[in-house]
């Protein structure tokens, strides 16, 4: 007589997600404004100022956001342009927040352009994605930012720096 | 891959090999009614199904990062079953979507998460609001999931379920050996690991993490204190029962066996409570304060009321700005008086419970700050209606 032992089968943990499609908006070929969104993270506004200072933009859009939380209401209205630069995503929760206000940013019809370090980037791109924006534009900067002396952000900001001409030109 | 349990089912008799040599089987077969048993041609005589080895899966699923490292129970079909009954629920509705995966927590996903906590099947009403609770906007889960804060997510229970399922209020209630406090923080955390993929270093940052993010479940003993318990204080009646989540760091101790008045006792807490490295130095927020009962019959024998502690609190617990100012977030100016931060926005952000055993300690745990507050709901059925019981659930 021959017994034959079957395992019951396990469930899977692992969830479904539900599927998302943000469209990303074309920057303009003629940029009138640009808003700049400092998140106060540790040197976000060195590394803004870089970038600010090097496009030589007339009339910047300058907003802060909270790191760890979406930006207010009024904040997300300020930062409506023809195109938004958004830094800083270094560390966990503020790439989650600086990504999901480019996400909605570009809902309410505003390119952006976000900047993470690139150890967080690839988290970044992957939240992009869970969010349906894969598309979104998301430039790298040498890790570590925070308590890092002004010159060396500088010298880090010129590489993005590259990154966002190469995006907009 | 293990198979279901199904019946097999055929109709006809097999074909017997006469080459096989088992005649004595052809002869069976022949006078067996459901003409299948015993002849060497099937595959088996009997199949019998088994739970699978417990060591086995949980090194399965751990390789594929969806265990907390610590053994699981193997969530079968039957045991999650178990589990579904106490939920009026059906098993594929959605709680809630968890962030960063943007995870459909299904009351079944649910369900497996928990059996493989180690929860018992009663449990789950629960965890069921637990999941939905932190998944309130105001929560911010999608910060406290991705941060590398060592942010752990507290449970406190609150109303008649507490008693109904022995959650521990009293000694060792932070520490081991109640299920219930070990295995529904757990089920939330692998609920997070699984359903909302912060998986450590992938979807969860933390430069470290915390003990506390295992498990961080305990019930307030509402009969050691002379106050309101926190769902009351959050407007439900006392027999309705609450789960309130909480963002909070691993709790830190109060000794205090000296203080005979209520503010020298409450100095030590607030010393404890005010220090340079948490959020809430530099985003004031909410702070979690757990008194032992020796600790507020000392508070409550000298005349002070709950919401005089919370006022002393939120007033006292302050840090100097030059090491406040250091966090990940910039310090708002708002937040200075006199070079000096609150920790706290309001005494309302002053989270009290009471909760422990005989001796003289309280526990400290500083919120996420600014930017999550607490969600306290109450164990509804789907009708609106506030369950007295969790059997309530059972359809």
């Amino acid at each position: 007589m021959k017994v034959k032992i079957i395992e019951r089968e396990v469930l899977n943990p692992l969830a479904d997600t539900e599927a998302l499609e943000v469209e990303i908006n074309p920057i303009p070929e003629k940029i009138d404004s640009i808003s700049f969104v400092d998140n106060t993270k540790p040197n976000a506004d060195v590394l803004l100022d870089t970038i600010r200072e090097n496009l030589k933009f007339k009339n910047p859009i300058n907003v802060r956001k909270p790191a760890g939380a979406p930006g207010t209401d009024e904040q997300m209205k300020q930062v409506r342009a023809d195109l938004s630069i958004l830094t800083l995503g270094d560390c966990g929760s503020c790439t989650t927040w600086l990504i999901l206000d480019a996400i909605k940013l570009e809902k309410q019809g505003t390119p952006t352009i976000s900047v993470c370090s690139d150890i967080f980037a690839p988290f970044a791109r992957e939240l992009a994605e869970s969010y349906g924006a894969g598309g979104l534009r998301i430039v790298e900067v040498e890790h570590p930012l925070a308590g890092q002396s002004r010159e060396s952000i500088e010298n880090k900001g010129q590489k993005v720096i590259n990154q966002i001409k190469t995006i907009i030109d | 891959m293990a198979k279901k349990d199904t019946k097999k089912k055929g109709a006809e008799a097999p074909k017997v090999n006469e080459n096989c040599g088992c005649l004595i089987d052809e002869f069976i077969v022949q006078n067996s009614p459901d003409k299948e048993r015993l002849c060497s041609i099937q595959e088996a005589d009997f199949e019998i199904f088994t739970d699978p080895d417990a060591e086995k899966v949980s090194n399965e699923f751990y390789i594929k990062n969806q265990t907390d490292g610590l053994p699981i129970i193997p969530p079968t079909r039957s045991r999650v079953d178990k589990f579904l009954k106490y939920s009026d629920l059906k098993p594929e509705e959605i709680i809630a979507i968890l962030p960063p995966k943007r995870g459909k927590a299904t009351l079944e996903k649910v369900a497996i998460n928990a059996v493989m906590a180690g929860c018992l099947s009663n449990f789950m009403p629960v965890v069921q609001h637990a999941v939905k609770a932190v998944s309130q906007e105001k929560f911010n889960l999608p910060g406290i999931n991705a941060t590398t804060h060592p942010i752990s997510i507290c449970a406190i229970v609150n109303g008649p379920v507490s008693t109904e399922l022995a959650i521990n209020s009293g000694a060792g209630c932070l520490g081991p050996g109640n299920i219930a406090n070990a295995t529904m923080g757990r089920a939330l955390r692998l609920s997070m690991i699984n359903i909302a993929g912060a998986v450590p270093g992938i979807g969860d940052h933390a430069t470290m993490g915390s003990p506390a993010k295992y498990s961080f479940c305990f019930a307030e003993a509402e009969s050691e204190s002379p106050w309101e318990p926190l769902h009351v204080e959050r407007g439900y009646k006392s027999d309705v029962s609450t789960v309130t989540m909480m963002a909070a760091e691993a709790p830190q101790n109060v000794n205090d066996h000296r203080s005979t008045k209520a503010e020298d006792l409450l100095d030590t807490i607030i010393h404890t409570a005010a220090v340079a490295g948490c959020n809430n130095s530099h985003v004031p927020g909410e702070l979690l304060i757990i008194m032992g009962p020796e600790h507020v019959k000392t508070v409550y024998d000298d005349g002070w009321t709950k919401d005089d502690v919370k006022e002393y609190m939120h007033e006292k617990a302050i840090v100097p700005v030059e090491l406040g100012d250091r966090g990940g977030r910039k310090l708002d100016e708002k937040w200075i008086t006199d070079g000096m931060v609150k920790i706290t926005r309001s005494p309302e952000d002053v989270v009290l419970v009471v909760a422990g055993g005989p001796g003289r300690h309280s526990m400290v745990a500083p919120g996420f700050g600014t930017s999550s507050e607490s969600v306290t709901l109450p164990l509804m059925l789907k009708d609106g209606t506030a369950a007295k019981s969790v059997e309530e659930f059972k359809g």
